[in-house]
């Protein structure tokens, strides 16, 4: 029972006042930035990144993973209530969700989609307590060759597999990948794309991309393009389920905690894939006489699953960043970056050197769920007050915290200027469509994984010949290739069936 | 073929080229790195020059969309309407001025003028009336509400420097 007194001992440091107070301020904050469009949880934890220079690890990671949490809880009442998803992530709620409110069942969406959020949340919580030492021990067994396979596995996975185009997020991989370039060289010392700019010897801040192209880039957006948009708000109703809503919705979460929790442990994040395959599976398995609501008044089951996945996702999705150091999404890259400006490299022996602040983070998990079902339950009125601030002084405002998180770190004008110059980068992404998470996740990701791939070959004398000649690596290569292939193979098979029977 | 039924334009061709450019532009820089590769055999001018290599192919595989068709899978169409060039350089001027002006002013007046100019850019956006006096010093108060909280819980609670007009700390 290792694990069990471990995890006590990670509620009393996460139950003190001061980490509790933490834990709070982050599920409050989070929830606020779910709900407000235009800033998600990646750009408020970067936003924040500054206070790592004085925060102890253990009461900042608490705050930030308040944070990472409780946007997606918050996420669900905008796309709810608005005609505007916030996140990606509550793509699919929004679907059913809308349709819901709009037949004056907005109450109704609202209590499942939190109550879903809690109880998957809660499940996938237990399964990081019980999986993630599992997954560090072994691990720890891993050597540079896997570790670069893995990171090989996550970069495919973000950029080739999640969006609409390959050659896009290949693209935006790279650009990452060459951002994480500039700065001094970890292995050798040398410095690149420093173009004799003093303030680029330490690199380029992921604070700065991060803001640049989540919140820069979003206010610009939104006064070139969106000035003219009519937002409409849906009616709320009572926050309340009745019997036959429960009896809907249970089975729904649970199948939901199922579909997403396998999604998180994988190094291939992304909530897109879990929240479709719920919806996919709750609209084959709703009885008849509910199928009709799909897609016309709203089904609750389209709501509860999906909801439910999307949070089983994220928070499995804390197994391979504190076990392996992966990252799989924009806000779990920008936490690894957290870690990094404490020392700490998360990755198996975290489990062994830093116990105490890995525990506290763990048990702040079933914490935060529980003060967030109470934050968006009975306090949702509150929340829902913010989405009537005005665009103008929403993004207006969001420049002013964005400038706090790009100074605050290093204390030059030099990086507002770099701010702008990103924001315009992230700007021309998204007006052309290309993903933003490949180059977050190749930024950070990028030099451990040069390192690794130059500590593999130095293990195999020189030869890279070292990546096939482990089984494990050559399990995770071909685990990549059929990633890369398999989908295409599949889609021009169809293509070609398609095509034989038009004929 | 799932192709989008629209035509490729001068901007996207623009981003092929642009990522051809970066390419370029990081080769270029790679050939200043020297390829000391020790006991690795992999140096550290080797990451460059792939990423380098990488761009140039993926910029190429860009220009050719281009050219047969445009961007395959465009998930976000350009909206119908055009641009509002205005208030992106309102909101331009805003950050510019701020990124200039932080060490002066101090972050509670550069960011207030930010926030004044940003919000005046998305105002016009919108279609309102910014002609008045009363929008000015509206969007001014409502900035430095916001500013000087923020600055105070920074630098006061969590002892991260920005700086400020004065050496008081407060202002």
């Amino acid at each position: 029972m290792e694990i069990w007194s471990a995890l006590i001992q990670g509620f009393a440091t996460a139950a003190t006042p001061v980490n509790l107070m933490w834990a709070f301020v982050g599920c409050a904050l989070g929830t606020a930035v779910g709900v407000l469009p235009g800033i998600g949880p990646a750009t408020a934890v970067a936003m924040l990144l500054p206070i790592t220079a004085k925060v102890d690890a253990t009461a900042s990671m608490i705050f930030f993973a308040g944070i990472y949490y409780g946007a997606m809880y918050g996420g669900s009442t905008t796309s709810i209530l608005l005609n505007t998803p916030g996140e990606t992530a509550s793509m699919v709620t929004a679907m059913e969700g809308n349709k819901m409110a709009k037949s004056g069942r907005a109450g109704a969406a609202l209590a499942t989609a939190a109550i879903g959020s809690f109880v998957a949340g809660s499940i996938a919580t237990v399964l990081v307590t019980l999986a993630a030492p599992v997954v560090a021990e072994f691990a720890v067994k891993l050597g540079p060759p896997e570790y670069f396979m893995l990171m090989l596995l996550a970069f495919t996975t973000v950029s080739a597999v999640l969006g609409q185009s390959t050659l896009r997020g290949l693209t935006s991989l790279f650009v990452g990948l060459a951002l994480g370039l500039v700065g001094l060289d970890q292995i050798s010392g040398q410095a690149r794309y420093t173009g004799g700019v003093p303030e680029l010897l330490d690199g380029i801040e992921i604070v700065l991309v991060a803001v640049g192209l989540f919140a820069v880039s979003e206010a610009l957006h939104a006064v070139l393009f969106e000035g003219k948009v009519e937002e409409s708000q849906n009616r709320m109703s009572r926050v309340t389920m009745s019997r036959e809503d429960w009896r809907r919705s249970v089975p729904a979460w649970l199948r939901g905690a199922a579909i997403g929790a396998p999604f998180g442990c994988i190094p291939a994040g992304g909530t897109e894939i879990p929240t479709f395959l719920s919806y996919a599976t709750e609209k084959r398995l709703a009885k008849d006489e509910y199928k009709a609501e799909f897609g016309h008044q709203g089904a609750i089951e389209g709501v509860a699953g999906p909801e439910a996945a999307n949070n089983a996702t994220v928070t499995a999705a804390l197994i391979p960043l504190l076990t392996l150091g992966i990252p799989v999404s924009n806000t779990t890259a920008i936490m690894l970056g957290a870690f990094q400006n404490y020392g700490i490299q998360p990755g198996p022996q975290l489990f062994s050197s830093s116990a105490a602040l890995v525990w506290a983070l763990i048990a702040s998990l079933y914490i935060g769920n529980v003060m967030l079902l109470v934050l968006n339950l009975p306090l949702v009125g509150f929340w829902v007050k913010l989405l009537k601030v005005p665009k103008p002084q929403l993004y207006a405002g969001i420049l002013i915290f964005a400038t706090v998180g790009a100074y605050g770190m290093r204390q030059s004008a030099f990086d507002l200027f770099l701010l702008y110059a990103i924001g315009v980068l992230g700007l021309v992404m998204r007006r052309f469509d290309f993903p933003t998470a490949p180059v977050v996740v190749g930024m950070i990701l990028g030099p451990l994984a040069e390192a690794q791939l130059r500590n593999a070959i130095s293990i195999g004398e020189g030869s890279p010949m070292v990546f096939l000649e482990r089984p494990m690596s050559v399990t995770i290569l071909v685990v990549v290739l059929a990633v890369l292939i398999l989908p295409r193979a599949v889609g021009w098979w169809q293509g070609r069936k398609a095509a034989q029977a038009a004929v | 073929m799932s192709q989008d039924k629209r035509k490729p334009s001068l901007l996207q061709g623009l981003v092929g080229l642009g990522v051809v450019g970066i390419a370029l532009g990081l080769a270029a820089g790679a050939l200043t790195i020297p390829s000391a590769a020790g006991y690795g055999g992999v140096g550290p001018n080797f990451l460059p020059w792939l990423v380098s290599a990488a761009l140039l192919v993926c910029g190429g595989f860009i220009l050719y969309e281009v050219r047969t068709g445009g961007f395959r899978h465009l998930e976000e169409g350009p909206p119908d309407e055009a641009p509002y060039w205005p208030g992106f350089i309102w909101m331009s001027a805003g950050l510019l001025a701020n990124a200039a002006l932080i060490t002066t002013l101090g972050f509670i007046l550069s960011c207030a003028l930010c926030f004044v100019l940003a919000s005046r850019g998305m105002r016009n956006a919108q279609g309102q009336d910014t002609s008045g006096l009363a929008t000015w010093i509206k969007d001014g108060i409502t900035g430095v509400l916001i500013a000087a909280p923020v600055y105070w819980l920074f630098t006061k609670f969590l002892a991260i420097n920005l700086p400020g007009l004065t050496e008081t700390g407060w202002l």
